[in-house]
């Protein structure tokens, strides 16, 4: 079956190959201007992971992408005129990543570029990007290697790398009254490197603090019996707890610490405590279970209010956090296009990463700016489960509820 | 450095797994010593079982338990059903390698069935005492592990009863044993390997039922626990049914104890190396006495 439909697939992308090859002779001839000034369509070339591994994701973002383009266009366009997007599908696959950008850039000559899903999928688009010298916003590739590759080009449109994800709640910690902050901590993370960079940014930050680490154990992807991890955390009483998880392993370390009586002061766990089953899947038992987030339908933000209601007029359901950051690199690309009046290869693309370099664009997950390598220089919000319901507790300008600490018991 | 509320922890929580790790190798051993079938898929027929007793609590709001009542009779079916049709078609000369492959086969089928049924999504029941415990001497015994551990030992015990004390279990002891000398005494040892077959396929079900109780499934998971109880019932003895429930419960335990200096990636291994250790020192178990199968 997958061999079949790739072998369907290069006969197509020869087809639209030599299609746009005849269009662009077309064109030759016709010696329109390309520039900014016209009225041609800006295109932008994307891949995403539409099938595969990737699919559910890259879905999302595809989706985030077009909510963007359909606000952007109701508006009447960028810089006059109207955006097109070009997306094509890599199939999860590193190679084929590369291939697509390839096309869109040397054979399409897309104005613009986006970047397409996960970290293993960036780096290699975002080095195809620089030897083109394209402007390159991406929307997924928080893990470390994407900024340690010396990228002049690439920016990352999100709050925080998953290492800054607490940032706030450590700030908020440390500031405690000595007599009042927590002493110990406890630490389980999944064996992957998003989830681990979230407890280990945090940890690094306690530790430095003085809040002593008494538990640190690191668990396999496919671990299901969480028992053995909730004992060493029950019988060390660490006042804090840190959980580096994903979703189903953060539900099944929660109850298991339950099942065992364990009360912690503070519990914070990434990405688990923010998926709308969470609270059904520990028998609505969350009090005070906190969790970082890129981002919130609830976030006072100036153009969040717009995205969550354009978007679910489009699609009839509310933008979850892949769909808000294919949206927030739509917002950052457009900032800069329209701070440096063009869109086109050449020598715009540089004008666009310069103003970038130095400039903080308001977007639906807060105002973002970024350091050298790309990286982004925010934190994430921290969001607390008050009575049944999660809210924004940090940072104070966008809270919902107070941050509260002690947690009451769960 | 440990504590001794978290070893007495470690060990209450070591045994309740052993229990489970029982029941489930129990099934897979039974197998072998009927047939020398090596059943690849008796974990996927677990996970069956666990996404059936989800599927049940799910859309009709059944406890996990009461789907027992209609999964065990099921899969004892099929696990007759299975033997009959599939099985006995294999040669004797190449039965135990053909049926690797064979139940293999199977596991992959349900493997792939469940997920597109019911997605590669990781399932959890909810139930309103998934997170309650009691208090026993300064340790926590959680109700679910609780209960999964007496329909181990529940089942166990009838399976125990059923091979010593019925004029069946005698007949399907003495296909163990001797399947020629069995069928010259006049035991239809085809009919008796079916229904012991049933029989292995029917603890599946109890054991996916137990299991659903508190672990997370997704269609995969039959992998994760085909090695560890595979390594039970080669150091239980390949066929002795009594000598997997004592190698699960001390590999458990074993499991749960190591989980407390290595953590939790590296205790696992303490199946394959027991595993290793069985077939470089005692390939034929340490626990089956003279019945047990020799590779």
């Amino acid at each position: 079956m997958p061999t079949t439909s790739s072998h369907a697939r290069f006969p197509m992308k020869f087809l639209a190959a030599s299609m746009i090859l005849t269009l662009g002779a077309c064109s030759g001839g016709g010696g329109g201007d390309e520039g900014g000034g016209s009225d041609d369509p800006i295109v932008i070339g994307i891949s995403l992971p539409l099938t595969g591994d990737f699919s559910e994701p890259g879905k999302g973002v595809q989706q985030g992408y077009e909510a963007w383009a359909k606000v952007v266009n109701d508006k009447g366009g960028l810089l006059g005129r109207q955006v097109e997007l070009k997306i094509l599908d890599d199939q999860s696959n590193a190679d084929r990543v590369v291939a697509d950008y390839e096309q869109l850039i040397g054979k399409d000559q897309v104005d613009l570029v986006f970047g397409p899903f996960s970290t293993r999928l960036v780096v290699p688009s975002a080095r195809v990007a620089e030897e083109y010298d394209m402007l390159f916003v991406e929307p997924a590739g928080a893990a470390k290697e994407v900024f340690e590759q010396g990228f002049k080009n690439l920016f990352y449109a999100a709050p925080a790398v998953a290492n800054d994800h607490y940032n706030y709640l450590a700030e908020k910690i440390l500031a405690m009254p000595a007599d009042q902050r927590p002493k110990t901590a406890a630490y389980a993370a999944m064996d992957d490197p998003f989830a681990q960079g979230t407890a280990y940014g945090l940890k690094e930050k306690l530790e430095a603090g003085g809040v002593r680490t008494v538990v640190d154990e690191v668990y396999p992807p496919n671990t299901t019996d969480f028992s053995g991890i909730a004992a060493k955390i029950t019988d060390s009483k660490a006042d804090v707890l840190v959980g580096g998880s994903q979703y189903q392993d953060g539900v099944n370390l929660i109850v298991a610490l339950q099942q065992l009586g364990y009360q912690p002061k503070l519990a914070a766990f990434s990405t688990a405590p923010t998926n709308p089953e969470f609270a059904s899947a520990i028998g609505n038992k969350t009090a005070g279970v906190l969790s970082p987030t890129g981002y919130s339908q609830d976030a006072k933000y100036p153009s969040n209010t717009e995205f969550v209601e354009k978007y679910t007029a489009q699609f009839g359901k509310a933008p979850e956090e892949d769909q808000a950051n294919g949206y927030t690199t739509g917002q950052v690309v457009a900032a800069a296009v329209t701070a440096a009046g063009c869109a086109e290869q050449g020598d715009c693309q540089q004008k666009l990463i310069d103003w970038l370099r130095t400039n903080t664009v308001e977007t639906v997950v807060g105002p973002l700016s970024w350091d050298d390598t790309g990286k982004p220089k925010g934190a994430h919000m921290i969001q607390q489960w008050v009575g049944g319901d999660i809210k924004i507790v940090l940072p104070e300008d966008v809270k919902e509820a107070e941050f509260s600490y002690p947690k009451p018991a769960w | 450095m440990p504590s001794g509320a978290l070893l007495f922890q470690s060990v209450i929580l070591g045994l309740l797994l052993g229990g489970l790790y029982a029941l489930l190798a129990s099934g897979l051993t039974l197998y072998f010593g009927i047939m020398r079938v090596v059943m690849i898929a008796h974990s996927a027929f677990l996970i069956l079982a666990a996404y059936l007793a989800w599927y049940l609590h799910e859309s009709v709001g059944l406890d996990p338990l009461l789907s027992m009542i209609g999964t065990v009779p099921l899969f004892f079916a099929a696990g007759v059903g299975l033997q009959r049709a599939l099985l006995t078609r294999l040669r004797p000369a190449t039965l135990t390698m053909m049926s690797v492959l064979l139940t293999f086969a199977i596991a992959l089928l349900i493997e792939g069935l469940l997920g597109y049924a019911f997605t590669g999504t990781q399932r959890r029941i909810n139930l309103g005492y998934s997170s309650a415990g009691l208090e026993l001497f300064g340790a926590r015994i959680a109700v679910v592990k609780l209960i999964a551990f007496g329909l181990a030992a529940v089942a166990l015990t009838t399976l125990y009863l059923l091979l010593k004390r019925t004029k069946f279990g005698w007949a399907l002891r003495a296909t163990i044993q001797h399947r020629d000398a069995a069928r010259l005494l006049g035991i239809d040892t085809d009919r008796v390997a079916g229904f012991g077959f049933g029989i292995g396929l029917a603890t599946a079900a109890i054991g996916g039922t137990a299991l659903s109780l508190d672990t997370t499934i997704y269609p995969s998971l039959h992998w994760h626990w085909i090695g560890p109880l595979m390594a039970i019932i080669v150091v239980g003895g390949l066929g002795s049914v009594p000598g997997a429930a004592i190698a699960a419960m001390i590999l458990g335990l074993a499991q749960s104890l190591l989980q407390i200096p290595l953590g939790t990636t590296w205790a696992q291994t303490v199946f394959y190396v027991a595993l290793f250790a069985t077939l470089a020192f005692r390939p034929q178990g340490f626990f089956g006495g003279r019945l047990a199968q020799r590779f």
